[in-house]
């Protein structure tokens, strides 16, 4: 890891405080400790009820969370303001991780490059997770009656896999990138919020353990949707799965409005709305789409947990409640989730398209507009996924119309990419070959969607694996993949390394050929009507399911080659310049590693990012003094280019 | 992009001025604000959606015990009461009198808390249990995210009395105090939304069921 | 497609070529496409057993039809993009692109054109919808009572004297509606093979209708997650013809 803080090593007078003191292993004896206080209390105090046992485990896994943000020092903050004690500014040196050479990835640490690298290693384990669950469900599916895993494990297991990926294509470009790279982009020196930003990450953090746990408890068996009353009745995995969504929810509305924040008013001099790249409107279209949405999915979860340990009657007909309630409150915020995982793997594409292409991004007022559409329209359409449900039959053709309306924003983006590509000078670079990539599997995402969204396609489709295999074509095959384009454009910047061709290269065609062999035989079992969830399937089904399995594994593998060619190009890769690939935007003005502040003189913006083949403006001045710039990158590789 | 150095910068990386930052937090409590709302709003749909649905007839059946309408009022009026109490101790520092900022906080954050109490007295005394009916269910919730909320804002009252107290806050800086006043009215807004919600009790739904 | 001014006749003519090429290699995958569209979704859904069914069967060969051109514009346009626009020298190019920023006609027509789209396709669903629900309406429609618990399914005929049975049988060409609830969980009945699928939910009654056209046995499944044995949740639907139907209901101690 680079990127490391070289200026100034002038000797400060200690600041910090107790924070000095605490990092990742604090905050795991915290959250073990309390976790334990809060179990045994519990334990004592409640295990006879009728909710007795989940009772316990909502107290442990809170305590759990609580203990652990105390251990990282996530509340220093807040009492020290209550008590009326200011940061210093060697405290707040400190807690920006200067001179803490690797420590400080594992602290509390608020400047916003190394909360980028932590999400970022926070996202790859959580595919990893995700990525093994999957091959675990495939390999199950491998034959109608395979009884690799047991109808309950199968369950559980699939729920796990979904809200996995879920969270970690959630976080997968607004946290690494959207933390890292976006400030720079827009020539801010930190976050608007930098202790905001650590708490949003280690929220994060803290719930992993409390997802992961559901495997010890139960599972989740209720898909990662967590549809009452199924829910009402699981194991007590289903309370990790509610405390885990309300801390993620808390987590996602402190990152929403750090992130928010930051862009509204802390862009470089000059950078009007007109000269802000896309990346930056397609990040905060996310996190602000964020914003209102996963509160009600907490929302839903709160209810859940009244029905679990209270024995409410939210959801229980019986007791005047309503699985309708459950659905909709769970799609108000699912719809415009998936445009939260969407719009910034798009918006990264188009970043990265005008950089290879070597052309002005087409049509940029057309991508803005058709990002705000999007978002508009997104909070309109949940019910897509209700159709079937019986809760208001009348509106399922006003739905019906507003869902197929947001293909033409969408479609917009993709003209957006075509008009950049149109007679340009393409460099078929690896993250340029995301861009094709999304090009080919968006398009059969997105039309597959238009199937579903038509109210009696969808009464034969719902339920089927068809919904299944459109959802992967968008999420992983639009989402996922331009989070590995973006990955491998910003890798040079973040890590100070180019991202090594070779195992690249591979993982890129062993994953999409794989991709799209597992989820085309996916289609395929679906418009014959295999259901979603089901650990064993009609004979009918087998060859399709054969092929789905095979073409997973060459993802698993092709996924592999990626992993190693990260790890190892990280450790000993080639040495990047600041500037590997041309590009325009600010990030790139910076040397490599990034100083601590990130510009040691504030830049003034005075044309928009996209001037390829335009003539020349006033010329490019270094925003860095020359003298900080240690000896083995930076400026110098830059001009051997 | 072009970027050229600007005439700022080397003198002064990190020290912005207090109206820079200010204006930055107000955006920021702002939007943390509209998460709450989204939450707040949710609870109060699912008593309304569950309320017009009457899943059974059962979401209030007949002689089952309902809350007393009055109390949830009466807390939403004591919190109006804290807000007040606020802005007028924020008047007090707009205008440079920074003991009458220490009493308003003060003030605010002993009223919260006498609102802090009124609400666990009404849940404790409602007289029916969270799994009696729908209705039962989503006025506990309801109250308990009411309870949730003052108890926040009584750490962040606390605080704001504290560093006035401290001298934190000069007639040329208080934006904390300035922006928090959003967060207590707030406050008081969703605590009249929910007594509003729960003041509709029986269904209108006689329907189903 | 560019504001340049164009500077001579031959550049002009090679634009030329380009669009044709672009154009060609747009209709030959529009071909490919539109024969596996009028193929293959069809085709996969299987035999359909009731109006329903073939409406739907149609939307997904119509639906693919249209998309056809829309998805083969923008892999031709990509792979032209690689196949001739493509620097080869592995570097970052040494000149830059054409500086295109924006080309009004292309944008709107664009827009115009996938709005127009859109209004196909909602025409189409609406006229859709009013098909498949056509059974409700009908003058003497059979009901059927569905009602889903962990993990079976319990059909009941009220008119016919409260019959029950753990397997559906239908009248063919008798319009069918069914009232669906659950005793537990959300369920969802789905018949496959005549597309008609609901919600069965507590406490709450839904209805789907359907009017099977096909003697013959037919599967009912249960299309929402609802614990262990979701995925043995399955039954048969029997469909009769109306004699055979009523000898059914008979011999179960109905009447008709
Ligand atoms: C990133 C994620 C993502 C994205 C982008 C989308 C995009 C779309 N989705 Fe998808 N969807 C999911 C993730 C996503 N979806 C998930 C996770 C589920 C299932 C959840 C679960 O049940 O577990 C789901 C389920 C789902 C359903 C419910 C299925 C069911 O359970 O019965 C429906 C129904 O309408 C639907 C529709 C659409 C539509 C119309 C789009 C549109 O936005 C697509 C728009 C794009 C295009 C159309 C292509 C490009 C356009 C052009 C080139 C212009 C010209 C075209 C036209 C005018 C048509 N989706
Ligand atoms: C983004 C979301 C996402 C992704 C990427 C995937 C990836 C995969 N999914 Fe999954 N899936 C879901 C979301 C996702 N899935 C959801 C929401 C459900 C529904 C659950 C439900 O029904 O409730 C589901 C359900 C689901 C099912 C249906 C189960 C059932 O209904 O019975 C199946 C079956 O084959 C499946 C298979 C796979 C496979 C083989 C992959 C493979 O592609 C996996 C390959 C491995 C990886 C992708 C990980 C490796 C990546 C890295 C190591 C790092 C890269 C790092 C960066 C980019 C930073 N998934
Ligand atoms: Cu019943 Cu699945
Ligand atoms: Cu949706």
């Amino acid at each position: 890891m680079t990127a490391v803080a070289l200026n100034e090593p002038v000797a400060h007078q200690a600041g910090g405080g107790l924070m000095r003191r605490l990092n990742i292993v604090t905050a795991l004896i915290g959250g073990v400790t309390f976790g334990t206080v809060g179990w045994l209390i519990a334990h004592l105090l409640l295990q006879d009820g009728d909710h007795g046992s989940d009772q316990v485990v909502v107290i442990m896994l809170c305590s759990w969370a609580v203990g652990f943000m105390v251990g990282i020092g996530a509340f220093n903050g807040p009492i020290n303001w209550l008590l009326g004690r200011d940061q210093t500014h060697e405290d707040e040196l400190f807690l920006a991780g200067k001179d803490q050479g690797i420590g400080r990835y594992f602290r509390f640490t608020t400047d916003h490059k190394v909360v980028g690298i932590q999400y970022l290693i926070v996202t790859m384990v959580l595919f990893a997770v995700g990525g093994t669950l999957a091959m675990l469900i495939r390999t199950n599916l491998i034959s109608p009656h395979s009884n690799f895993l047991s109808a309950q494990t199968y369950n559980a297991l699939v729920g796990l896999h979904g809200l996995i990926m879920i969270i970690a294509t959630i976080i997968m470009i607004t946290g690494p990138f959207g933390n890292f790279i976006m400030p720079i982009m827009i020539g801010a020196r930190d976050m608007a919020f930098p202790r905001l930003n650590a708490l949003s990450l280690w929220l994060i953090v803290a719930a992993i353990p409390v997802l992961l746990s559901a495997a010890f408890l139960g599972g989740i068996p209720t898909g990662w949707v967590g549809y009452a009353p199924l829910a009402n009745q699981a194991p007590p995995g289903m309370d990790s799965y509610s405390v885990t969504i309300i801390i993620f929810a808390i987590s996602s509305a402190i990152a929403g409005a750090n992130i928010t924040t930051t862009v509204l008013t802390m862009r470089a001099r000059g950078m009007s709305w007109n000269r802000t790249p896309i990346f930056v409107y397609g990040t905060i279209a996310s996190v602000g789409l964020a914003i209102p949405a996963f509160p009600m999915f907490m929302a839903s979860q709160v209810l859940l947990q009244v029905d679990r340990t209270q024995g409410g009657n939210f959801f229980v007909a019986s007791g005047g409640g309503s699985p309708w309630l459950y659905s909709n409150l769970f799609w108000l915020m699912g719809h415009p989730e998936v445009y939260v995982i969407l719009i910034p793997a798009l918006a990264a594409l188009m970043e990265i398209t005008p950089v290879f292409a070597r052309k002005p991004l087409f049509s940029f007022n057309a991508a803005v507009i058709s990002i705000a559409g999007i978002v508009g329209l997104s909070v309109m359409v949940w019910a897509h996924h209700m159709y079937a449900a019986g809760w208001a039959p009348d509106l399922n053709g006003p739905f019906m119309l507003t869902t197929e309306m947001i293909s033409v924003p969408t479609g917009l983006l993709f003209l957006v990419i075509l008009g950049t590509l149109w007679r340009g000078r393409v460099w078929t670079t690896l993250p340029m070959m995301a861009t094709y990539a999304m090009l080919w599997n968006f398009i059969i995402g997105g039309v597959t969607g238009i199937y579903l969204s038509d109210v009696p396609a969808d009464y034969a489709l719902h339920g089927s694996m068809f919904v299944t295999a459109h959802f992967h074509y968008t999420l992983m095959g639009a989402g996922l993949t331009g989070a590995i384009g973006a990955l491998s454009y910003w890798f040079p910047k973040m890590t100070g390394r180019m991202l090594a061709r070779g195992p690249a290269l591979i993982s890129f065609w062993l994953v999409q050929i794989g991709f799209n062999v597992t989820f085309m035989g996916m289609f395929a079992v679906g418009l014959a009507g295999q259901p979603r969830r089901v650990v064993t399937y009609a004979h009918l089904f087998a060859t399709g399911n054969f092929v789905s399995t095979i073409g997973a594994y060459t993802i698993g593998i092709g996924m592999l080659f990626l992993l190693y060619g990260v790890i190892s190009s990280w450790r000993g890769g080639e040495i990047a310049p600041a500037n590997p690939w041309g590009a325009k935007t600010l990030e790139w003005t910076v040397p490599n590693p990034i100083p601590l502040e990130n510009f040691l003189v504030m830049p003034v913006v005075t044309a928009d990012a996209y001037g390829y083949g335009e003539p020349e403006l006033p010329p490019v001045e270094p925003a860095v003094d020359p003298d900080r710039v240690p000896a083995h990158a930076g400026l110098a590789a830059e001009e051997s280019l | 992009m072009t970027a050229i150095p600007a005439a700022v910068g080397l003198a002064e990386p990190h020290h912005e001025d207090v109206d820079t930052i200010g204006r930055r937090w107000r955006t920021g409590v702002l939007l943390l604000i509209l998460a709450d709302v989204a939450f707040v709003v949710s609870l109060i749909f699912s008593y309304f959606y569950l309320r017009g649905l009457n899943t059974e007839g059962s979401w209030v059946p007949a002689g089952a015990k309902t809350a007393t309408i009055w109390v949830g009022w009466a807390i939403a009026a004591v919190l109006v009461l804290s807000a007040v109490a606020y802005r007028w101790g924020l008047a007090g520092i707009r205008a440079g009198k920074t003991r009458q900022l220490v009493i308003g906080m003060a003030l605010a954050s002993v009223v919260m808390l006498v609102a802090a109490v009124f609400q666990v007295v009404q849940l404790a005394s409602f007289g029916f249990k969270p799994d009696a009916n729908a209705y039962a269910s989503s006025v506990y919730t309801i109250a308990g995210a009411n309870l949730f909320h003052l108890l926040l804002t009584l750490f962040l009252g606390a605080g704001l009395w504290n560093r006035s107290r401290l001298g934190r806050y000069t007639a040329t800086s208080f934006w904390q105090v300035e922006i928090l006043a959003s967060w207590f009215a707030w406050v008081a807004v969703a605590a009249l939304g929910g007594a509003l919600a729960t003041s509709f009790i029986a269904s209108p739904n006689h329907l189903s069921g | 497609m560019s504001t340049e001014p164009v500077s001579t006749r031959a550049a002009a003519d090679a634009r030329r070529l380009e669009i044709r090429n672009i154009v060609g290699i747009w209709l030959g995958m529009t071909v490919l496409l539109v024969i596996f569209s009028l193929w293959v979704p069809a085709r996969l859904m299987g035999p359909p057993a009731s109006p329903t069914m073939r409406a739907v069967e149609q939307t997904m060969t119509i639906f693919s039809v249209l998309a056809s051109p829309v998805a083969a514009l923008v892999w031709a346009i990509a792979l032209y993009s690689l196949l001739r626009w493509r620097s080869r020298s592995g570097i970052q190019p040494a000149e830059d692109g054409p500086p295109l920023r924006t080309h009004g006609p292309s944008t709107i027509s664009w827009t115009v054109t996938s709005v127009i789209l859109c209004v196909v396709l909602l025409i189409w669903g609406l006229a859709e919808m009013t098909t498949v629900s056509s059974a409700a309406t009908a003058a003497n429609p059979l009901v059927v009572n569905v009602t889903g618990q962990q993990w079976l399914w319990t059909f009941s005929y009220p008119d016919q004297g409260d019959v029950e049975s753990d397997q559906l049988y239908l009248p063919v060409n008798r319009p069918v509606v069914f009232h669906v609830i659950s005793k537990d969980v959300i369920h969802s009945f789905w018949v496959v093979q005549m597309g008609i699928k609901i919600d069965a939910n507590p406490g709450q009654v839904t209805k789907t209708e359907v009017t099977p056209d096909k003697i013959g046995v037919f599967d009912v499944r249960c299309a929402e997650l609802c614990g262990l044995r979701h995925a043995d949740m399955e039954t048969s639907a029997h469909v009769l013809s109306a004699s055979d139907f009523a000898a059914w209901i008979t011999v179960n101690g109905g009447h008709t």
